[in-house]
């Protein structure tokens, strides 16, 4: 529920609209029903107080025009005003008592005649004790009134009464109000239901409204939704000339000119990386010509003068150079054109770094560079494309010979429960933190000063971090001036593993301290 | 004996100095510069191998190489400037027994022509296979009395498995003894030739009882008693 509500505007807006108005409601309401009760009280009470004036009128009246000798014709006469004020009144039912005031000397055997039906407690003590001090005027007081076994509002009105011989009494008339009652649960029920109509009507306007205004805004965030996943042709239905629609209009252009600009793009980067494959294809053909005209000439350099001799040597280191660059221009342009499939296989890491080693030995060794290898024992097996892996490794062995100013390599194999890592340590000059930035670069070079003789292409670590992602590993590195550079690449041991950490410290301990 | 081999590249210098090549190593050379005339001049001088270039004007290498198989068994050798998936792999399957990639060297693009054209050992003897016959002085096999035609690279190929049934081959061990691979090569040669010596010795190519898979490992021959 708490979450539909953080979700939905629209379930959101409705609640607050049916909270807001549940309470305007219950407020008008609630007024409305008390000042209701309070008018039908006030009506009922003036009626009934002058109704009491009429009867003790009608009493004193009836007193005075007797002529009264003794107590028995008193207790008659009086006995008969009771039944006559029972049913003179205009508004219904009705009950009376003449009560006499306590304390008083004569007549000890007089009776104070009441109804039938009267329950004398309906005339409380206090109301008897206001009665005798109030002189001349009327007393009353809200009462519960029992009807038919119901408890029900009623109203007892008081007045003393001077009855000549035989003292003081009190008349009282007790009044039923369930009329007024009922009349006043109809009306609270009628507002009551009034008001839960009301609240629903206005639930389901709110929502309708909130809904109309809702759904453009939500179709507009799934359609941005969309557009950020890719999906570029998403667009809004636009209706209409209002704000909504101009929403949907403006939506619609900028998706527009985005999807168009995002085309350009693409058309210009497939046109670039295509002109790089046409070009690098292009060359081979020519390449090979020349490649194996150059090979004639080499292998028959002995007959030629020493000028010439050396001049073929030249031609064969370079079109060999050239060779390995058009190569790994072909590699990188097919990782553009996301042309690159893995041959996925089970294979031992160890295996792979022992061929990469042997392949760079011979540098290695012109290089009077020694390459310490610590490998596990027990084989490290991983799903892995062996060729690029090897071909990574071999970067980075030719790197570090490159830049180890001949102190020993070191490579580390090691494997977790879901990674294996190498890492290819030299303790030669080391690069700056800018430097490190741009190591990956293509045609980047540490210091382009540098006497190159190693012979990169420029492209070796660019390649290599591609290798890596295809992998879905990570190709990361360490260095510091002076210190020497650690480069460590991690692998999912399988195609669907995810790496959490790496088996191996970057740096590596020994390079640390 | 001298070998001839057709030289087919549309490229002029590069068949020029492919021709150079050829010729220091003590090889005869004939040429064709297009698609369409290849298989003219293929049956005009009957070589004995064929260097294929597979971008050729006309009809591609690949359309070459099928024309040429359905009436030889000559070894070709593909060319290939893309070393892309595809191309190698159609290559293959319209019946080229190898290929090489540009920009390749003399040293290589000789071992794999000397690989092609070097005979089948003479001190080899007849073998059978199932209901199979291979008699490696005459290239023929036989089911019963009836002739079945495979190229030399697949008579190789069936022969080196029938001849020791016991023993699984993995490709790379074929790679080297049929092909003369000695670093390692591209599997899928084996793959694909397997394939097709299946679709020409077995009489089910789905359910082979001839060439059989030894799944993680490689092939072997069928026992003897199917």
């Amino acid at each position: 529920m708490i979450s539909l509500l953080r979700r939905s505007l629209t379930a959101r807006t409705v609640a607050v609209t049916v909270l807001l108005s549940s309470l305007a409601v219950v407020i008008i309401g609630g007024f409305l029903s008390y000042s209701l009760a309070s008018s039908f009280y006030q009506n009922r009470l003036a009626q009934v107080l002058s109704e009491t004036q009429r009867a003790v009128a009608s009493v004193q009246n009836t007193v005075a025009a007797a002529s009264l000798n003794d107590e028995t014709a008193l207790q008659t006469l009086l006995n008969s005003v009771v039944p006559s004020l029972e049913i003179s009144g205009g508004s219904g039912d009705r009950q009376v008592a003449l009560l006499r005031s306590p304390d008083q000397g004569q007549l000890q055997l007089f009776q104070s005649p009441i109804s039938q039906s009267l329950d004398l407690s309906t005339i409380p003590e206090e109301l008897r004790e206001e009665v005798r001090l109030s002189g001349d005027s009327l007393v009353y007081t809200p009462v519960e009134l029992l009807v038919d076994g119901q408890p029900t509002a009623g109203l007892t009105v008081g007045a003393p009464l001077q009855i000549p011989v035989a003292g003081e009494f009190e008349l009282y008339l007790v009044f039923d109000l369930s009329a007024e009652q009922q009349a006043l649960v109809l009306v609270q029920n009628a507002l009551a239901f009034g008001g839960i109509a009301l609240i629903v009507m206005i639930a389901l306007l709110s929502y309708f409204v909130t809904r109309n205004l809702v759904r453009p805004v939500e179709q507009a965030a799934q359609a941005a939704q969309q557009i950020s996943e890719g999906n570029l042709d998403q667009r809004l239905p636009e209706r209409g000339a209002d704000v909504l629609a101009l929403l949907a209009k403006s939506f619609n252009k900028m998706a527009g000119s985005l999807q168009q600009q995002i085309q350009q793009l693409d058309s210009l980067s497939r046109m670039q990386r295509r002109f790089v494959s046409d070009v690098s294809h292009e060359l081979r053909t020519p390449l090979t010509t020349i490649k194996l005209a150059g090979e004639v000439i080499f292998g028959n350099r002995s007959k030629l003068d020493p000028a010439l001799t050396r001049s073929a040597e030249l031609l064969q280191d370079q079109i060999d150079r050239f060779e390995k660059l058009l190569g790994d221009l072909l590699e990188i342009s097919r990782y553009d054109a996301g042309a690159v499939v893995a041959e996925w296989e089970q294979n031992d890491l160890n295996a792979i770094v022992g061929a990469a080693i042997a392949s760079i030995e011979p540098l290695a060794k012109s290089k009077e560079c020694e390459i310490i290898a610590e490998l596990p024992a027990k084989p490290v097996k991983a799903e892995l494309d062996s060729k690029r892996i090897e071909r990574l490794l071999r970067n980075l062995l030719s790197n570090a010979i490159e830049h180890g100013e001949a102190k020993p390599i070191t490579v580390q194999v090691g494997e977790n429960a879901q990674a294996v890592a190498v890492c290819v340590s030299d303790r030669g000059v080391g690069m700056t933190r800018a430097q490190l930035e741009r190591v990956f670069d293509r045609f980047w070079r540490a210091d382009p000063a540098r006497q190159r003789s190693v012979g990169g292409t420029g492209l070796g670590l660019a390649i290599a971090r591609e290798d890596s992602a295809l992998h879905r590993g990570w190709l990361q590195v360490w260095s510091k001036p002076k210190r020497g550079t650690s480069f460590r690449l991690t692998l999912p041991k399988t195609r669907e593993s995810v790496i959490a950490n790496s088996p191996l410290p970057l740096p590596p301990r020994k390079m640390e301290a | 004996m001298t070998h001839r081999i057709l030289v087919v590249d549309d490229d002029d210098a590069l068949r020029e100095m492919v021709g150079l090549v050829l010729n220091s190593s003590g090889y005869e050379t004939v040429f064709a510069a297009d698609g369409i005339s290849a298989v003219d001049v293929f049956r005009e001088q009957n070589p004995d191998l064929v260097l294929l270039d597979i971008m050729l004007p006309g009809q591609s290498g690949i359309e070459v190489c099928r024309e040429i198989r359905s009436f030889s068994g000559t070894p070709i050798v593909m060319l290939t400037a893309k070393g892309e998936t595809d191309d190698v792999v159609a290559g293959l399957e319209a019946g080229a027994d190898d290929y090489v990639i540009k920009p390749h060297n003399g040293v290589e693009l000789m071992a794999r022509i000397r690989a092609r054209l070097r005979p089948i050992g003479d001190d080899a003897g007849t073998v059978t296979i199932g209901p199979l016959t291979l008699d490696p002085q005459t290239f023929e096999v036989r089911r019963g009395q009836e002739p079945i035609p495979l190229t030399p690279l697949e008579f190789k190929l069936l022969h080196t498995l029938a001849a020791k049934p016991q023993q699984v081959f993995s490709r790379e061990m074929l790679l080297d003894q049929v092909w003369g691979y000695q670093y390692k090569a591209d599997t899928r040669l084996v793959n694909v030739h397997v394939q097709r010596l299946r679709s020409k010795v077995e009489e089910d190519p789905e359910n082979p009882k001839i060439v059989m898979t030894v799944r993680g490992h490689g092939y072997r021959a069928g026992s003897d008693s199917l």
